[in-house]
């Protein structure tokens, strides 16, 4: 070789590049490197450069220029073009290079083409080089994830298909023109325009046409016929104010999801000014659902037995899965789960109330595990507690009695309406989790100051804690001492770190992953034990270490994340991993109950789809960077 | 006295040029590596693109300035594999001469030893066919550096690009023109006209062309372009 051709060559090739995203930005060592690996061939029109026929890719191609053409091949299509032209600057195929994969699509060049190509090798230690080639791969990855998902409402859309779609944005379910008024209007003017335009609510707008309070039908019977208000006052005496509001182009489910949460009836949609466009009903809602909100909620609300309940717990799980099968997302979807089921759990609780005097006491009825983290998925068995305050007057023990007492019935109905025991005792009825603030912090801090192996389990469990009904705020001051604590006592965390590196994320270093973890699901990987549980364990400590309160995991690490100084792209490329785990493991739980089995978390990987398989891969990829992080942190 | 040549691969040696021993030796090294096969398939020959930068465009009178040199080994060009030198001048050449291949007259004047720059060009060239577009002048340029400085004549053995593409595109162009006008066919270009080693990385591009065009018409190997070459050379003279 000889030094001073070479460097005019590569010199000619980083020029060609740059013009070229993401070349354009890339690192000048790392631009060296690859203009002196890469290797320029020759494809005439209509070869064939990648076929799936041609087995794992180890060639990396880069378009000197020409076009190349990439289709799908096969029956399914696993991304959502059938075809898409390359062109000059144009990389092909990542994500099988990256994998070590046979490609699913054929690249052919469409007129005489020029390709650099690197090989496989290389290619890894460029992505190691230069941070913004590996953001651009892994970005290129993050949208084979959207593909991906949209790809599942594709297979599922069949099944759904009597369904209009709840991912379509609150703008096409609005037909009619907003009706609304200012907040001086008397409230006779309101209700004679109500009556006669069939409208069921009024919009009170400013003089923006923002939204300020909304008013509806039932609102007149509570507010102004019983306390016999005079219709000559303006309607701001009786309107709610701060009616929920979203952006006209938010979609259908957010709107569910609002209602859901807030138990509100209407909300509205708003322009990208805050004017109101149009009013979305629960009733809207319910037209575009077999199994409709409104029905499980005013069902869940107004359930006077359990077995009422009982089937308002079914129901849930039917709409979730209508949602999985309209493309709603893991994030959205789990949190709706959760919601809903504090519905139920609240409506349990309400009921048990009604044959238990609890008045004057302080207490909260807390949730452990996924609920707490408002991330359940379709298998979900209880796991709770009660925190309460126990006044001077009061006999201490006379008031866990009844508490315990109290908290035996609502286990009791929550197995009936759906949630089974929790197998490892974790429930309120158990004395040792029916405790006072102070013992909750006592309990705590013993698992902090001593963290051996079954402190740090617990911390796993009950450290995710949440307030779900009766003094709620009772959890937030027992989150504050627990910060405070964890602050004082750096050991733990680190010795937390410890035990989540425990368990790494199952990527193989000869196959893809590693399916023999266990022995009664060969070829199989237990998503949650080895897939979820690690995006878990790791957002709970960096939560701990910034003082978060949130319990859910993708805002642990969203939050996280950013008090710790990461890349936001860095952080949504983990939470999208962490997504798509919970979207495998939600599909898996429906197919196995559609086939009448208990859902359990086995996934296996030669099951899935081409995609599917390289983007699970990545996310373990995400994961383990995320425990590199912890092992840096803490020095394990 | 073909034969002989043939025998030995270099041509009786000038008596009028003696080389120092180190450099006698590498031209005997030289000499000594196997030949090449040329019956091989393309994707399994290593060609050798070259383009030279001389004083003028006299292949007689003119001096060779530089040699820009790019493989095409197994299809694909590397760019580590890829040679350029530049000569000694005793004498500068014209400044309308320097204007074209923007070598300056210190850069000649700093240039390799001649004798030791055409040593360091045959060991990368190894045996490999010699490529070139109108190669008479590059063939004639270094023949004749050769001879006045190593003494020798070595048996290289060069295909005209300029030849063989008229065969194996005759729809496109069905005669003698400038290498432009095959570059702009396939649009390629050049990212430094008339410096020795962009025009040879342009002119190895063209050749990776050719030679899967040579394939796919059953002219798959170094072999079968000389005697395309040779043949149409033989029609156009008698045409």
């Amino acid at each position: 070789m000889s030094t001073n051709a070479t460097r005019m060559l590569v010199d000619a090739t980083i020029e060609a590049l740059r013009r070229h995203s993401p070349f354009d930005r890339m690192e000048r060592e790392a631009l060296i490197f690859l203009a002196e690996k890469a290797k320029l061939g020759y494809f005439p029109k209509d070869s064939y450069i990648v076929t799936p026929e041609m087995g794992p890719v180890n060639t990396f191609y880069i378009i000197q220029r020409g076009k190349v053409l990439a289709r799908q091949s096969g029956e399914i299509n696993v991304t959502e073009y059938s075809s898409l032209t390359l062109g000059m600057g144009e990389c092909f195929p990542i994500g099988s290079v990256m994998a070590r994969r046979a490609s699913t699509n054929s690249y052919v060049a469409i007129v005489d083409t020029f390709c650099y190509q690197l090989a496989a090798e290389d290619f890894v230690q460029l992505m190691q080089m230069s941070q913004q080639f590996n953001l651009f791969c892994t970005q290129y990855i993050a949208t084979l994830l959207n593909q991906s998902r949209r790809q599942l409402q594709v297979q599922f859309a069949q099944r759904a298909a009597e369904q209009q779609s709840m991912s379509s944005p609150l703008s096409s379910i609005i037909s009619k023109a907003p009706v609304s008024v200012g907040p001086e209007t008397p409230i006779r003017q309101v209700v004679e325009a109500m009556v006669s335009g069939h409208v069921g609510s009024m919009v009170v707008v400013d003089e923006n046409q923002q939204p300020i309070g909304i008013f509806t039908q039932s609102d007149a019977l509570k507010r102004i016929l019983l306390p016999g208000l005079s219709l000559d006052r303006p309607i701001a005496d009786v309107m709610s104010s701060h009616p929920h509001a979203l952006p006209e182009h938010a979609h259908v489910y957010d709107a569910a999801l609002a209602m859901a949460m807030h138990s509100v009836r209407h909300v509205l949609a708003v322009d990208g000014e805050g004017r109101l466009k149009g009013v979305v009903s629960e009733r809207d809602l319910f037209t575009l659902q077999r199994v409709g909100l409104r029905q499980i909620r005013q069902s869940i609300e107004g359930a006077q037995d359990i077995a009422v309940l009982r089937q308002a717990g079914a129901d849930v799980r039917q709409l979730a899965l209508n949602m999985l099968a309209q493309g709603v997302g893991a994030e959205q979807l789990t949190q709706f789960i959760s919601a809903l089921n504090d519905t139920v759990t609240r409506r349990v609780i309400q009921l048990n109330l009604a044959r238990h005097d609890l008045y004057g006491i302080e207490w909260t009825w807390l949730s452990f595990g996924s609920e707490g983290r408002d991330e359940q998925t379709f298998s979900t068995d209880q796991d709770n507690g009660i925190l309460y305050i126990c006044p001077d007057i009061m006999n201490r023990e006379e008031l866990e009695l009844r508490l315990l007492e109290f908290a035996q019935d609502v286990n009791r109905d929550l197995d009936a309406v759906g949630f089974p025991f929790c197998k490892g005792n974790i429930m309120a009825s158990n004395s040792e989790l029916c405790l006072t603030l102070e013992a909750w912090e006592e309990k705590f801090l013993r698992w902090i100051r001593v963290p051996e192996p079954q402190a740090l389990l617990n911390a796993s469990i009950f450290f995710d804690f949440r307030g779900l009904y009766g003094a709620t705020h009772l959890a937030d001051r027992l989150r504050m001492s627990l910060l405070k604590m964890v602050k004082s006592q750096g050991v733990f965390l680190r010795m937390m770190a410890s035990n989540a590196l425990q368990v790494q994320p199952p990527l193989g270093k000869i196959r893809d992953f590693v399916t023999d973890l266990n022995p009664e699901h060969p070829g199989c990987i237990d998503l949650k034990t080895y897939g979820a549980r690690l995006f878990i364990d790791a957002a709970r400590i960096f939560s701990l270490a910034t003082g978060l309160y949130n319990t859910n995991t993708v805002q642990r690490i969203r939050l996280s994340g950013q008090r710790m100084g990461m890349a936001s792209d860095e952080t949504a490329a983990i939470v999208e991993g962490f997504n798509f785990i919970q979207l495998l493991r939600l599909r898996h739980q429906h197919f196995e109950h559609e086939h009448g089995r208990p859902g359990d978390n086995f996934i296996n990987p030669d099951q899935l789809n081409e995609l599917d398989r390289r983007i699970l891969k990545e996310s373990f990829r995400q994961v383990r960077k995320l425990q590199q992080r912890l092992k840096l942190d803490y020095q394990v | 006295m073909q034969w002989l040549k043939n025998l030995f691969g270099v041509a009786a040696a000038d008596p009028d040029v003696s080389l120092p021993p180190e450099q006698a030796a590498a031209l005997e090294e030289w000499r000594k590596r196997p030949p090449e096969d040329f019956s091989q398939p393309h994707f399994r020959t290593r060609y050798v693109v070259v383009d030279v930068e001389a004083s003028g465009l006299n292949m007689i009178k003119d001096r060779l300035i530089s040699i820009g040199a790019v493989a095409v080994n197994g299809g694909m060009i590397d760019p580590l594999d890829a040679f350029g030198i530049v000569l000694r001048q005793d004498e500068v050449s014209s400044h309308e001469n320097i204007l074209i291949h923007g070598i300056g007259g210190s850069a000649q004047q700093d240039g390799v030893e001649p004798a030791e720059a055409l040593l360091r060009f045959l060991d990368y060239v190894g045996k490999a066919p010699l490529v070139a577009y109108h190669a008479e002048f590059d063939q004639a340029m270094i023949d004749r550096a050769m001879k006045r400085y190593l003494g020798v004549s070595p048996d290289l053995r060069w295909i005209d690009l300029a030849w063989v593409l008229p065969e194996l595109y005759r729809e496109r162009i069905d005669a003698q023109v400038q290498l432009d006008d095959w570059l702009a066919q396939f649009g390629i270009s050049n990212f430094l006209r008339h410096n020795a080693i962009a025009d040879a990385y342009a002119t190895a591009q063209l050749l990776q062309v050719a030679l899967t065009r040579g394939a796919a018409l059953g002219k798959e190997s170094a072999q079968v372009f000389m005697d395309t070459e040779r043949a149409r050379r033989w029609v156009r003279r008698a045409g």
